[in-house]
């Protein structure tokens, strides 16, 4: 038990991870109002960023800049932050184009609840 | 000369798409020019694709290699043109051409404005340049980055039209599309943690020495990646985005995502599959049960699901469904004929549903009715569409001297090598089931007394894109040769690593 609790304490970044994935998870899946559908995949990809960049991290390492002096010292892998950078990006752009949805869906049908957009279509057919 | 043209050709075909895409949203305006330059580009593509695939036929399995900026592979990116490569390059670049074909002069009216019709076409080069790129990327992390290049531009193809369906079809996707790349960049995280490479050689190499040590991160990797490339490409109880979105999107662009887009995800799959994890662990993880069990289900429910559609393009959305089943059934059965099989079958729906959705869209946009119950007498008046349907319609089905049959035949005997017995069962049901789906249309349409006398062939450049494709799925079914020889080496080549 206690070997348990101490890795979760040690791999605290991975623990944070695991809840914000499911809390975003959850949100997507169960609220009907398109915005909070978009905070929770805003909120899930949030979570797989910060898994990426614990996983770079290395505690007490330094700044990965290559020193003549001190070639031997321990840098943090600057890998999984440049990966993250392009996943922001890509998540900046999704944000984007679902709000322009989100715009054109409440010009047309007047509500951004999911539920009552779909009453109303069935209604028109 | 030609060494330097060889060695850049990889790259090449997934940049010129890129380019042209943005070259049309910054500079062009005149539409003639935009359609022009977008068919020459994908002419390019059809050139640099055929020339790249009989390479790699005569250099006997030897794969060309690129490596991005000149950092060689385990720090820079690589770009690896193998047989499974070529393979797809060819299909994505001859589907692409003869649909854009069915676009031109025929998309303004149906996007509404030439300043749309143009972001229509950004939209389908980036698509065309991610599908490229997923065809020869050796790379985890920029798998993920071309599947969110094409999802996005697959979410604007459906939301081109200015109907609100079509809106919340887009939405809808957008949401489940996140969801599933965001699964997949999870289960990417996952193999890089455990194995510390990002390219999909070095990674194998590791997971294959360290996979005893960390059988539960390998577990969860693969389980994301599952989810996430199937709620892509539309496995059968994460399909629900797929109806609303292929049948809402523009004809065109329905045939392109049904045809190509799910597909790239599949590829995408496959490589990740059979190159990082091998075919040894997914036997051990029991991955190839869970991928034929969830395919045998997609058929049957797929099937069923499009027998009970009325709407003629719902209908033909819910048959990628069930042909997406027959995929993940084939990748379930590890054994060369049967990855033969499912490659082929890939490319054969590619070509057999590109050609229906634009039959389809042919028909509504000359009639405009969407309804299969009214389109009786249709064959008569628009004899070549429905001849392009009805030649589609028997290569779905799986006749001899039609392309679906090679597939299916190939599946077919994989799966009885294999010792399977319902999977064997679930392949001939399922091409029952297309009968059953698709021929009613093809008697209401020849058969049934017209009520009405509307419609007719569409203009000279969407004859030629439906002629084209029929003739595709004729031509891969009566002389398949070096397709079916290039499929069989990708196979050889994705059992090969262990």
């Amino acid at each position: 038990m206690k070997t348990l609790l101490d890795k979760l304490i040690i791999n605290y970044p991975y623990f944070a991870a695991v809840i914000l994935f499911l809390i975003g998870a959850f949100t997507v899946l169960t609220r009907s109002n398109l915005f909070k559908k978009l905070i929770g995949i805003n909120i899930m990809e949030s979570a797989i960023f910060l898994m990426f960049i614990a996983a770079g991290n290395i505690r007490g390492g330094a700044v990965p800049i290559l020193c003549q002096s001190n070639p031997e010292a321990l840098y943090i892998n600057p890998v999984p932050s440049a990966l993250m950078l392009t996943g922001i990006v890509v998540s900046v752009s999704v944000t984007a184009f679902a709000l322009a949805l989100i715009i054109r869906l409440y010009q047309s049908y007047g509500t951004t609840d999911a539920r009552r957009i779909a009453e109303m279509k069935r209604e028109v057919t | 000369m030609t060494a330097t043209i060889i060695s850049n050709l990889p790259v090449f075909v997934v940049i010129a798409p890129l380019f042209v895409a943005f070259v049309l949203s910054t500079f062009a305006r005149r539409i003639r020019l935009v359609e022009s330059l977008v068919i020459a580009v994908l002419a390019l593509g059809v050139l640099g694709a055929g020339y790249l695939a009989s390479l790699v036929l005569m250099q006997n399995g030897i794969p060309i290699t690129y490596s991005m900026g000149g950092w060689p592979a385990p720090w820079g990116i690589e770009l690896v043109a193998g047989s499974l490569s070529a393979f797809f390059l060819l299909l994505v670049s001859g589907v692409s051409l003869p649909v854009a074909l069915f676009t031109v002069a025929n998309m303004t009216h149906e996007v509404g404005g030439s300043v749309r019709t143009t972001r229509f076409y950004v939209l389908y080069l980036l698509l065309a340049g991610a599908l490229a790129g997923m065809a020869v990327t050796n790379d985890l992390f920029n798998v993920f980055v071309l599947v969110e290049v094409a999802t996005l531009s697959c979410c604007g193809l459906v939301s081109a039209c200015k109907h609100p369906r079509a809106a919340e079809a887009a939405f809808n996707y957008l949401i489940l599309a996140t969801l599933g790349s965001a699964l997949i960049l999870g289960g990417i995280g996952f193999l890089y943690i455990i194995t510390g490479h990002l390219n999909m050689g070095f990674a194998s190499m590791e997971l294959c020495r360290i996979w005893q040590d960390y059988p539960h991160v390998v577990w969860i990797a693969g389980g994301f990646l599952l989810v996430g490339f199937g709620v892509k490409s539309a496995l059968f109880p994460l399909h629900v985005w797929l109806p609303d979105a292929h049948s809402t999107a523009p004809s065109p662009a329905s045939a392109i995502l049904s045809g190509l887009a799910v597909k790239g995800y599949m590829i995408c799959f496959i490589k990740v599959l059979y190159n990082v994890f091998g075919a040894t662990l997914i036997q051990e993880f029991a991955l190839d049960r869970i991928l034929s069990l969830l395919g045998m289900v997609a058929i049957i429910a797929g099937s069923l699901f499009a027998v009970a559609q009325d709407e003629l393009k719902r209908r033909l959305a819910f048959s990628t469904v069930a042909q997406v089943g027959y995929v993940f059934l084939g990748l379930g059965q590890v054994n060369v004929c049967s990855l033969t099989g499912t490659l082929f079958h890939i490319a054969s729906h590619a070509v057999i549903k590109s050609g229906l959705f634009l039959a389809a869209g042919a028909i509504i946009a000359a009639t405009g009715k969407t309804r299969i119950s009214e389109m009786a007498g249709i064959g008569g008046r628009m004899p070549i569409t429905m001849a392009a349907f009805t030649i589609g319609s028997l290569g779905m089905v799986g006749i001899p001297l039609f392309s679906g049959f090679i597939g299916k035949w190939h599946l077919l005997s994989g799966s009885l090598t294999a010792g399977s017995t319902l999977a064997p069962l679930v392949i001939v049901i399922g091409s029952v089931l297309a009968a059953a789906y698709l021929f009613p249309i093809i008697r209401t349409a020849y058969f049934e007394q017209a009520q009405a006398t509307d419609g007719q062939d569409p203009g000279a450049p969407q004859r030629i894109a439906l002629i084209l494709l029929a003739a595709g799925v004729v031509i891969l079914g009566v002389a398949p040769g070096p397709f079916l020889e290039l499929a069989s080496r990708a196979a050889v080549e994705l059992l090969a690593i262990k």
